[in-house]
């Protein structure tokens, strides 16, 4: 096998592992409002290389467990206000840990109260999620709302058609949705939607081949993939267009060879992780989001992934 | 860069005893490293929040916190807060934000705490040229098209001038995906199910076959032209004679665009006896024109049998 088409486990395992050591870089502090979702992410990128004890499970739910507040979210880190995104990291963080248990044990009724306050960031009137009391309203809310609520058991405390209907009404003329009704199509937010109704067991609502059809154009001569139509490509697009088509089963509708390979060159193949495009700089969110990708791929290595 | 500033040592902050970050605990992943700066100010701004202080010097210190790093968005919502608490005139607050806006052009609070002035003051008064300054450093930011959009739909802005100001952007990239994706909202977007007057639809038509046949292979004015005639309820068939002047199943070396190809592939595939063409059109898609998707192409060929199209 040529070396481009290597990879690189091991690197990547210490790149992950090495990321809380760099704290002296200016970089750490400005993405610590990302603390939690890094730590999800990096988390996940081990599993998925068959390292996940490379983390140590202790350290990672004591620390997700400092970021949950009395309400029931979670913050980005300590001290942090809660939010959404990290409550929905927090969510994923325990589940692949397995320490729901732990959760009760520390924080009697933590999973009610974590739903309870999930549930609350449903606007009653449209169905859509806000990310926190401010009211900033986002398809990644209400797939994030989704995700953690069927992780803890608990999608029955949130009006699930009405969350629904409002995703049929962010369709586009391009078969896509966007962040909200009328919002341009992006990849991104086509995750989001798809992935939500799938948990939700709504795919009927989907006009599967049209919308497969956009996002099998969204791969590049070069087999990487862009986000929106004549943009440029990028590694994290790799999951989310990929995760929509297979849980659309149109996976096979991109090629999968090429866009391997396009993964493969965004590897630092020294100093481990993957950047967004062959050269640039790594970081672990496009780490994640490559690693999930080729294991949709089934790419040997990588634990096959379940695209919701 | 700006000098540092500290706190500590201000006359104006004595009577503030800062509050130090807490880490939650001795764990290693929890610690984090700081510049001394922006933990100090941190450190006061903890102070003030929590004896719920409203004041012009909160608002200095936000503004601080925030030129160190604009995505801490609790730091945001407290600025809000204060905003409203002090009663400040929201014109200011919308002149402070510009520059900073334009420093941080992928920063998700800054739009919706601009979102929320912008509400308050109940004026769009000076937004489109804010707009236009932040697409000329990134024309398909899409923080900035959904806050324009929220500003048609908050305003109530379908207007010509709103359409012209869409075509001018659309003039200066063919390609932006995202000014198309501005018209077709402005055009067909007001009311989901009501259809607009042949003149308009025959507007829509035009604008986008003239771009098309600037750049043949851009996919925006295919998936608008598209996109259009399906949302007024024609058939396909409309575009045939359009697509005939890309592609012709008949001519397999003189294709312009694969867009037109698959154009045909429908038409032919709805027309009785064109089963043929129909699949001659997706073999040159799926061999030559854009093999890349050869499977997406097949099953295409594989509905024909059925009399079923995508």
């Amino acid at each position: 096998m040529p070396a481009e088409m290597r990879l690189f486990v091991d690197e990547h395992v210490r790149y992950i592992q090495s990321l809380d050591t760099r704290k002296d870089e200016l970089e750490y502090w400005l993405t610590e409002h990302l603390r939690l979702n890094g730590l999800y992410w990096g988390l996940t990128a081990l599993h998925l290389l068959g390292h996940g004890d490379a983390l140590s499970r202790q350290d990672v739910i004591d620390f997700a467990l400092s970021c949950l507040h009395d309400c029931g979210g979670f913050g980005a880190a300590p001290g942090h206000d809660a939010h959404m995104l990290y409550t929905v990291s927090g969510v994923q963080i325990l589940a692949t840990l397995d320490a729901f248990d732990e959760l009760e044990k520390r924080v009697p009724d933590g999973r009610q109260k974590i739903g309870r306050y999930i549930a609350r960031l449903q606007d009653a009137e449209t169905g859509t999620f806000a990310g926190d009391e401010w009211g900033e309203q986002d398809t990644r809310f209400l797939y994030g709302a989704f995700n953690a609520l069927s992780l803890l058991g608990l999608l029955h405390l949130v009006d699930v058609d009405k969350a629904v209907a409002y995703i049929e009404s962010c369709v586009n003329f391009d078969g896509g949705y966007g962040t909200s009704p009328g919002a341009e199509t992006h990849s991104g937010q086509v995750f989001t939607c798809v992935s939500a109704l799938a948990i939700a067991g709504r795919l009927d609502v989907v006009e599967r081949d049209k919308l497969a059809a956009w996002l099998s154009e969204r791969q590049l001569k070069n087999g990487g993939l862009n986000g929106r139509p004549e943009k440029q490509e990028d590694v994290c697009y790799s999951w989310w267009v990929m995760s929509s088509l297979a849980t659309l089963d149109k996976l096979h509708w991109i090629d999968g060879e090429k866009l391997a390979a396009f993964i493969l060159n965004c590897q630092d193949p020294e100093h481990g992780g993957f950047s967004d495009r062959p050269g640039d700089m790594v970081d672990v969110f496009h780490t994640v989001f490559a690693v999930a990708g080729l294991g949709l791929l089934k790419y040997p290595g990588v634990l096959e992934v379940d695209p919701v | 860069m700006a000098p540092k500033k500290f706190y500590h040592d201000d006359p104006a902050w004595s009577d503030v005893e800062p509050i130090p970050q807490d880490d939650g605990g001795p764990y290693p992943l929890a610690a984090i490293a700081y510049t001394d700066e922006y933990r100090e100010a941190m450190s006061y701004l903890r102070a003030v929040m929590a004896k719920n202080e409203a004041s012009q010097r909160v608002l200095a210190l936000t503004e601080h916190i925030i030129s160190m790093n604009p995505a801490h968005y609790t730091v945001w919502l407290y600025r809000a807060k204060t905003l409203s608490a002090l009663s400040v005139p929201l014109s200011e607050e919308i002149a402070w934000l510009n520059p900073t806006a334009l420093r941080h052009i992928k920063n998700y609070q800054i739009w919706h705490h601009r979102q929320t002035i912008i509400n308050q003051l109940g004026s769009p008064k000076g937004e489109s040229d804010f707009i236009t300054s932040m697409l000329a450093q990134d024309s398909k930011n899409y923080h900035v098209w959904s806050y324009r959009q929220w500003l048609v739909q908050r305003f109530n802005i379908y207007t010509d001038e709103e359409l012209a100001w869409t075509e001018s952007m659309i003039d200066e990239d063919i390609r932006n995906n995202s000014a198309w994706n501005h018209r077709f909202f402005l055009v067909f977007g007001k009311s989901k199910d009501a259809i607009p007057s042949q003149e308009i639809i025959d507007r829509e038509l035009d604008y986008a076959k003239s771009a098309i046949r600037k750049a043949p292979q851009n996919q925006s004015p295919w998936n608008y032209l598209r996109g259009a005639v399906r949302h007024v309820k024609l058939p396909v068939s409309t575009l045939k004679q359009f697509a005939l002047e890309f592609a012709d199943t008949e001519k397999p070396d003189e294709v312009f665009s694969s867009h037109a190809l698959d154009v045909l592939a429908d038409v032919y595939a709805e027309e009785k006896g064109m089963e043929e063409q129909a699949r001659r059109a997706l073999e040159l898609l799926a061999e030559r024109y854009d093999p890349i998707r050869k499977q997406y192409w097949n099953y295409r060929m594989g509905l024909l049998g059925e009399g079923r199209v995508v």
